[in-house]
């Protein structure tokens, strides 16, 4: 069912390419109708939103080391907060250049999960769902704007997660799993052909000609799939758009903003995919689960790396035109313990899904607002709980996405986007 | 077919079924003597079950506390012949074509029926030299001879191994310090020496031990919790999807919570320690050595008043002080259990025919009509009548016409998806694709090594060798199914660009299977035993000439084999099973 299911779409999917010529007998089609697709994604033409970047951090940062410091309180930790460019909110003195652009984002302070184990936790923030539930698999975020707002003719995929690997596609298929990039220096792997141009355009003129002959005598939905599953990787090779992995082509001027780590990196990465129309990318920068020595491993490397590469990324969005249109959202799976632990000489910070933070900048947002607050110590949620489906709704809402909506499983069972208990924070929704 | 408006709406709350249970390590690692007792005691279950079976169908009780439904079973008492099962089969199927009036298919060329047959039974297409000899055998046996012998290859295990292992271990975070080794080499030993499937089905559930001395304890070990067992137990024994009933009556079919939670009661004892263990060099083992254990197992508000029960069936009064996983297994296990012969069936159709007679395969309620009701309950007691036979199943599955049948459609028979009329075409499996590719490639890891490839025993559940890393990468993270690989973008980038693919490795392949480097092969000669190496056949004319022409017209043509090679193994006809 599931493959009669994927096949009438890839089947006219299959069509529009055939028909533009990328999968037809020429070759000479294929160029031509690359260079008139434009960059746009068929989002919504309501929300301001059509992109998102999502920056995870892998392990679950501190919310009171990071957005939701507690001067007063016992484990109030090593820093200090700073004013920020939005009036009245205050973050971490080692997230300087954030706070510069804090009057282009939001922070919400009363998130509150349920989930306490990594894969677990990163699990139900990617679906809304928790692992397990119902028996089924669900689609992470990424996977569903791909479905909803996506291209179905993009040349290259409508989610890419950059520096490890996400969360897919689940039970709506695998056309929308995330393309993953894992060093962005090197781009995506197998995407250059073994041979020469020529010779690779001999062998897939001589494979259509195979796939002809056996679609002909067979005629199985599969066998289309297959050919429509090449056209896509094909096109992907030979596309202008594929050059957006390739970071050796960004001018110096813009490339030398960022700093040259991975992740730094792969922001830049992420601004070249959006550039080409890539409605959803993920860039995940790991280190966050501080159990030991917790303020050091901040201070000095992943608070300056986080507030250098956003900040650089914000300010690139900018400076191109996409900020008005990408929402970026800063988060991991949770908080961490508002005590600070007895580990040895270097303590840290455990895990804490009771109560964290994370934030949001750019399209579509009420900036320099705050939603939630925690009490004093930061370890429960005065006002504004917000759970995972909560903030998936919201991103929705953001993305011009309508998180009621029920998409099918292979077995005909509807599943909401965001279960029904979820409803988006209208306040944080310009 | 899913009814609107079911366990999506419902409310997370209730996520009791989240029960996580890892047992300590220490809970597992200080009862050596209690585990001792269970063993012998297990032994003796296992010696009366074996008495019992032999002079089936009457379950086996024990004088245990048990109350064991006695259905008489209606089976014969003897497996008939494969000629008489493969009829069985056939008329089935044919009957209802004629009564829609759909026509059906011719049956499959040799070629065809090779190449699936292969694949079906062994997971792995034929070498050259298989396929010329069973294209150019003139005999009018050689069908039934091939599946005979294929059954008996080791592959067949290894195969039917693959599938059950992704099963029986799903991808599942919790799962990735689980070794699925163990429980994949245990599968293909048993699957290879014919046990049949009663025993397998019980051996698997009541299993305990070490991992690495007990393989099937990697069955319960990769389902920690009550939950987690009891919806495996369910889908894949009973072909029930009873899950939605662990947090609400299910809205349209009859299973309400007491039936889950009566079901879940059965693994309340048993007791797996933390795969963590295994990390550090520890014995992760399974027990139930006769507490219940509330602390790991916490009982939800919804099962606190519910007594073990089979499932749709009778409650069940357990004795405390006995293991009572033996009692569900039994009970199982059985000709006359309305689920399990039905559920193996259905599956094991599913894998032959790219269809269930039921879908989803684990599907099987009143709600959810078979397309062949009267072929699945006959081959169901058949099953059961030859003792739960499993090779027996196959090869009359194998001999029959239905499968026999070609994939080409015929006339207005394409938009038939449900009746059989034509064979089903197949995606291969990622384990599939990769002995396949590895076979015709030479490269290490696949064909009959692939199972276990001599690699440094890793801790983890995580990939193992290239043979698990191609797996998982053509798997993804999840699956659809767990039959079919995932063939989205990157998959075909690495089909067509990887170091795999290599014109190196491309032109030896060519080299080793067709001698295309020596003067005296002619290109016709080279092209057949291309064909004849990755799509098990021969050429048709027109592909010859086209492929002649091709290899004629590059500056190098000895260097064309590789583009041959290429373009066969990327093509649907390669990675498909027609």
């Amino acid at each position: 069912m599931f493959l009669n299911t994927l096949s009438e779409k890839n089947r006219r999917d299959f069509m529009k390419l055939s028909s533009m010529g990328v999968f037809g007998a020429s070759f000479s089609g294929w160029m031509n109708v690359l260079a008139a697709r434009a960059a746009t994604t068929a989002a919504n033409p309501k929300a301001k939103a059509k992109h998102c970047i999502l920056v995870w951090q892998d392990g679950g940062p501190s919310h009171k080391d990071t957005w939701d410091l507690k001067p007063e309180s016992k484990g109030a930790g090593d820093f200090k907060q700073i004013k920020t460019s939005a009036t009245g909110i205050q973050i971490s003195e080692h997230l300087p250049k954030l706070a510069q652009w804090m009057n282009q984002g939001v922070l919400i302070r009363g998130m509150s999960t349920a989930e306490g184990a990594h894969p677990r936790a990163k699990y139900n923030m990617h679906t809304g769902y928790r692992e397990g539930q119902g028996g089924l698999v669900y689609p992470s975020i990424g996977a569903i704007v791909s479905k909803e707002i996506g291209r179905a003719d993009a040349s290259i995929p409508n989610y890419v997660t950059i520096g490890g690997r996400s969360f897919g596609s689940g039970f709506i298929g695998p056309k929308h799993q995330p393309l993953i990039v894992s060093d962005p220096n090197r781009g995506v792997q197998d995407l250059a052909s073994q041979v020469s141009t020529g010779q690779f355009d001999n062998r897939v003129g001589l494979l259509q000609e195979l796939e002809s002959a056996f679609y002909h005598d067979y005629q199985a939905d599969s066998i289309n799939d297959h050919k429509t599953t090449y056209a896509r990787a094909v096109t992907m090779m030979k596309s202008k758009e594929a050059k957006a992995f390739d970071l050796s082509a960004e001018p110096s001027s813009s490339r030398s903003a960022f700093a040259s780590d991975n992740f730094s990196q792969g922001l830049l990465m992420a601004r070249r995919l959006v550039e080409v129309g890539v409605p959803f990318v993920e860039v995940g920068l790991g280190g966050w689960d501080t159990h030991q020595d917790n303020f050091a491993r901040l201070k000095d490397n992943l608070l300056p790396k986080l507030d250098g590469g956003v900040a650089a990324l914000l300010k690139d969005l900018k400076e191109h035109g996409l900020l008005d249109s990408t929402l970026v959202i800063v988060m991991g799976e949770f908080g961490r313990t508002p005590n600070i632990n007895t580990r040895g000489d270097k303590p840290g910070r455990d895990h804490f899904p009771k109560a964290w933070s994370l934030a949001m900048f750019g399209a579509g947002l009420k900036h320099g607002t705050v939603y939630g607050k925690t009490d004093k110590e930061g370890g429960t949620v005065e006002e504004g709980k917000t759970n995972a489906m909560d903030f998936l709704a919201t991103v929705c809402t953001l993305l011009g996405v309508d998180y009621t909506k029920e998409n099918e499983t292979p077995t005909k069972r509807p599943i909401r986007i965001v279960d029904k208990a979820g409803k988006p924070i209208t306040s944080l929704i310009a | 077919m899913w009814i609107r408006k079911t366990i999506a709406t419902l409310s997370l709350t209730i996520a009791v079924g989240m029960i996580v249970s890892q047992a300590s390590s220490n809970a597992a690692d200080g009862d050596t003597k209690a585990d001792k007792k269970k063993a012998k005691q297990l032994k003796l279950l296992e010696a009366k079950k074996k008495a019992e079976a032999e002079k089936p169908p009457e379950p086996a009780n024990g004088g245990k506390a048990v109350v064991i439904s006695k259905t008489p079973p209606a089976a014969p008492a003897k497996p008939m012949a494969t000629e008489a099962l493969a009829k069985m089969i056939d008329m089935g199927i044919d009957k209802p074509l004629k009564d829609a009036k759909i026509q059906v298919s011719s049956q499959s060329s040799d070629a065809e029926f090779l190449r699936r047959v292969c694949l079906d039974i062994t997971g792995v297409v034929p070498t050259v030299e298989r396929a010329s000899a069973f294209l150019d055998d003139r005999s009018p046996d050689k069908r039934a001879k091939l599946i005979n012998e294929l059954l008996s290859a080791p592959e067949f295990g290894k195969h039917q191994s693959d599938i059950w292992t992704v099963m029986m271990n799903p991808i599942d975070s919790e799962n990735r310090f689980v070794s699925k080794a163990p429980l994949r080499e245990w599968l293909t030993e048993k699957f290879n020496a014919n046990m049949h499937w009663d025993t397998m089905a019980y051996e698997l559930m009541t299993a305990t031990g070490d991992l690495d001395k007990n393989g099937a304890t990697g069955y319960m070990m990769a389902n920690r919790g009550v939950d987690k067992m009891t919806d495996s137990v369910g889908k894949l024994f009973l072909g029930v999807q009873i899950q939605c009933a662990q947090c609400h009556n299910h809205p349209f079919t009859h299973w309400k919570q007491t039936e889950y939670w009566g079901l879940a009661q059965f693994f309340y004892k048993v007791n797996v320690s933390n795969p963590r263990a295994a990390k550090d060099g520890g014995t992760i083992t399974v027990n139930e050595d006769g507490r219940v254990n509330r602390k790991v197992n916490a009982l939800p508000e919804a099962a606190k008043h519910v007594s073990a029960k089979y499932l749709g069936s009778d409650e069940v009064k357990l004795n405390s002080s006995e293991p009572y996983r033996p009692a569900l297994a039994q009970w199982i296990c059985t000709p006359s259990n309305p689920f399990f012969a039905k559920a193996f069936v259905n599956r094991i159709w599913s894998q032959y025919f790219g269809r269930g007679i039921v879908n989803p395969v684990d599907d099987l309620s009143d709600e959810n009509v078979p397309t062949h009701p009267e072929l699945l309950a006959n081959l169901s007691k058949e099953f059961a009548a030859s003792g739960f036979d499993i090779k027996h199943l196959i090869r009359g599955i194998c001999n029959s016409q239905a499968y026999q049948r070609s994939s080409k459609p015929l006339g207005d028979n394409r938009d038939d998806k449900t009746m059989f009329s034509h064979q089903g075409i197949k995606v291969l499996t990622a384990e599939q694709l990769f002995d396949s590719l590895a076979a015709v490639l030479g490269v290490p890891g696949g064909g009959k090594d692939g199972g276990k490839a001599k690699m440094a025993p890793a801790p983890k559940g995580g990939p193992q060798g290239p043979r698990d890393q191609f797996a998982l990468f053509f798997m993804g993270t999840e699956t659809a199914k767990p039959t079919e690989y995932e063939a989205g973008i990157p998959q075909a980038l690495r089909l067509m660009n990887s170091p795999l693919m290599a014109n190196g490795r491309l032109l030896s392949a060519a080299n080793r299977i067709a001698e295309v480097a020596r003067p005296a092969t002619t290109p016709d000669k080279a092209i057949e035993k291309l064909y004849l190496g990755t799509l098990s056949r021969r050429p048709s004319t027109d592909e010859l000439k086209k492929m002649k022409d091709y290899v004629a017209k590059q500056t190098d043509p000895k260097q064309a084999y590789s583009d041959v090679m290429w373009v066969l193994l990327n093509s649907s006809e390669f990675t498909l099973n027609r």
